[in-house]
């Protein structure tokens, strides 16, 4: 396995309060890696730097070997780089449909084709049935439940076709049977070739799905390994339970 | 039932073409001239203001900017036919659009109501230009241009045609808009921008493709009005008045539809000439104005046309309710005895 993603040495201060304070972690190409730490040690913040929404002060990230420090979010999700939010965000005003079809990552000339072509609609159609949304595919996203809302975002990712996702706490405010079917999801489309990097504070589901796990404290990592030997570090008791 | 939109369409413009051949009285093609200009304005405007939820403040100095571009264009006052103005339209909106691309590329690094407030300063920007250019713009003194010899008895209507054809420009491409990823990629940049970047949405290209179209079509109405009035001063080319009637008209049918912004703009317009009628020259309307957007905002925040949309859609789902409740209930009883369609209802109402 390779490197697809990386950070180097990575800052971000917010006024008096290092955020991020040179974070240099690695995703591996094929891997679920968790990132988790306690509340406020920069998590979304890294999340943030990596998909484009935040300039860092210092640092790089790498992407499948290219430098795409400060690129823009739209750039990097049709270059394969995608992902979800903390609140499940989908357009409330769109059909469940035209929320998947939104999110093609079209180039100019196809702005200017039909609103939902026939091949949208094979893709999408695919994407619903796989999510089980087919029968809510002409509701107004607005009209579904949080947990629905959570699966079309993610499901709305996948529409490019993409080789990172990063999920921002995909189990947060969703009920026990939906956090399975989202496990289900994560682990059938990683067996299909794409990497996640997920913040989840579950920490069931990250010792179930996830590996290898990055634990952040204060802004930078202070472990990396694997779920069963996380628990048992010192470092990382400390950091969540103090000393 | 719903009429297919080609129909409806077609029938618009075809009431719209025959309309003056009534043989209607001058003041009453005055009237529609004016409410052509604000029905396309509006549509113009709804481009920006309705899909991509960028309340622009500043159209009216596009407006102006057409005006000025067409009296440039005819300082030399003698004319063949009358009809050159409305051939140098084209390159009007052109030049209004042109001006629009950076504005927007600037002006839509801000949103909501920074934005409105950035685009409002650029109108007041250009209204002071319009006075102090004098050598471009006459200043006060304002700018003439050239009379149009089209004969008294029938002065209006070329006016009215070309606005009826600008109009089905501004229409058609909010039709063409609302069919396409484009009006898609708008809608997404209304509901949520920051999320649409992280999906591929192309935000700034789209909208601010969208900003240059909208004043493009509002600069050629700017032309076409210079036109007819034969005499422009900054206070009235350059006027926020004419900016608060677009994006009032607009909120009054419906943002984000195709007939809203047409039907508030006949609503209104109309109703401001019938009450400057009947309150004189006064400007008494500016009140009425007030009160009929305060109305909106208590009443029907979303504008008309959405506001039955809504009602309609919730009838269908109660009435698609009671013909389920009605099924189970025909389902029930169906091993036991026929049920003619008479009885469901009885049916229905008894097992609910």
């Amino acid at each position: 396995m390779s490197a697809l993603l990386s950070v180097h040495d990575t800052t971000k201060v917010f006024g008096g309060v290092r955020a991020v304070d040179g974070a240099t972690f690695t995703v591996e190409e094929g891997s679920v890696t968790a990132l988790i730490g306690p509340n406020g040690s920069g998590k979304t913040t890294l999340f943030n730097i990596i998909t484009g929404y935040l300039a860092c002060d210092t640092g790089r990230v790498m992407f499948a070997g290219k430098d795409i420090t400060g690129s823009d979010p739209g750039r990097l999700y049709r270059a394969g780089l995608s992902r979800t939010f903390q609140q499940a965000r989908v357009f409330p005003q769109l059909t469940v449909e035209e929320n998947l079809v939104v999110a093609g990552g079209y180039g100019w000339r196809k702005l200017f084709t039909n609103r939902v072509g026939r091949d949208d609609r094979e893709r999408a159609g695919a994407l619903l049935e796989e999510f089980r949304l087919t029968s809510v595919a002409d509701l107004l996203a607005s009209e579904l439940s949080y947990g629905q809302r959570k699966l079309l975002e993610f499901a709305a990712v996948l529409m490019s076709s993409p080789r990172l996702v990063l999920l921002d706490e995909p189990t947060a405010g969703v009920n026990p049977v939906l956090i399975e079917t989202m496990e289900r999801h994560i682990r059938e489309r990683n067996a299909a070739g794409i990497t996640f990097l997920v913040v989840e504070h579950d920490m069931g589901f990250v010792m179930r799905l996830c590996d290898p796990v990055i634990v952040l404290d204060a802004g930078k990592p202070i472990f990396t390994g694997a779920p069963t030997d996380v628990q048992s570090n010192p470092l990382v008791l400390d950091a969540y339970l103090g000393s | 039932m719903r009429v297919p939109s080609i129909l409806r369409g077609g029938g618009f413009v075809a009431v719209l073409l025959l309309l003056p051949l009534l043989g209607l009285q001058h003041w009453f093609l005055n009237l529609l001239v004016f409410v052509l200009m604000y029905a396309t304005m509006s549509s113009a405007w709804n481009l920006v203001g309705g899909f991509a939820g960028y309340p622009s403040l500043g159209h009216a100095a596009f407006f102006g900017i057409g005006a000025y571009s067409l009296a440039l264009m005819f300082k030399d006052p003698v004319l063949a036919n009358g009809y050159e103005p409305f051939f140098v339209l084209p390159v009007v909106g052109l030049i209004g659009a042109l001006i629009g691309w950076p504005i927007a590329l600037i002006s839509m690094r801000t949103r909501a109501d920074v934005f409105a407030i950035v685009t409002i300063t650029f109108l007041f920007v250009v209204q002071t230009l319009a006075f102090n250019l004098h050598d471009l713009t006459g200043g006060a003194q304002g700018a003439a241009l050239p009379v149009p010899p089209f004969p008294a008895a029938s002065f209006e209507l070329p006016f009215y045609y070309v606005l009826v054809l600008l109009l089905c420009l501004a229409m058609g491409l909010t039709f063409a808009t609302m069919r396409s990823k484009l009006g898609l990629s708008l809608v997404s940049i209304r509901a949520d921008e920051d999320k649409a970047r992280g999906i591929g949405v192309r935000t700034t290209g789209v909208k601010v493709l969208a900003f240059s179209v909208s004043v493009g079509i509002t600069a050629m109405v700017g032309g076409v009005w210079a036109y007819y009035e034969g005499f422009i001063y900054p206070q009235f080319a350059v006027d926020p008045l004419v900016t608060i009637a677009m994006v009032l008209m607009t909120f009054l049918g419906g943002r984000g539809t195709l007939w809203g912004p047409v039907l508030g703009a006949v609503i209104l317009e109309a109703g401001q000439q019938y009450l400057t009628y009947q309150l004189g020259a006064v400007q008494l309307y500016l009140i009425v104005y007030a009160l009929i957007f305060l109305m909106i905002i208590l009443l029907l925040p979303r504008g008309i046309l959405p506001t039955i949309e809504d009602r309609l859609r919730q009838r269908r789902r109660r009435q698609r309710a009671d013909a389920a409740t009605a099924d189970a209930a025909l389902d029930l009883t169906a091993g036991s005895d026929p049920v003619t369609t008479d009885h469901v209802d009885a049916l229905g109402g008894g097992t609910t």
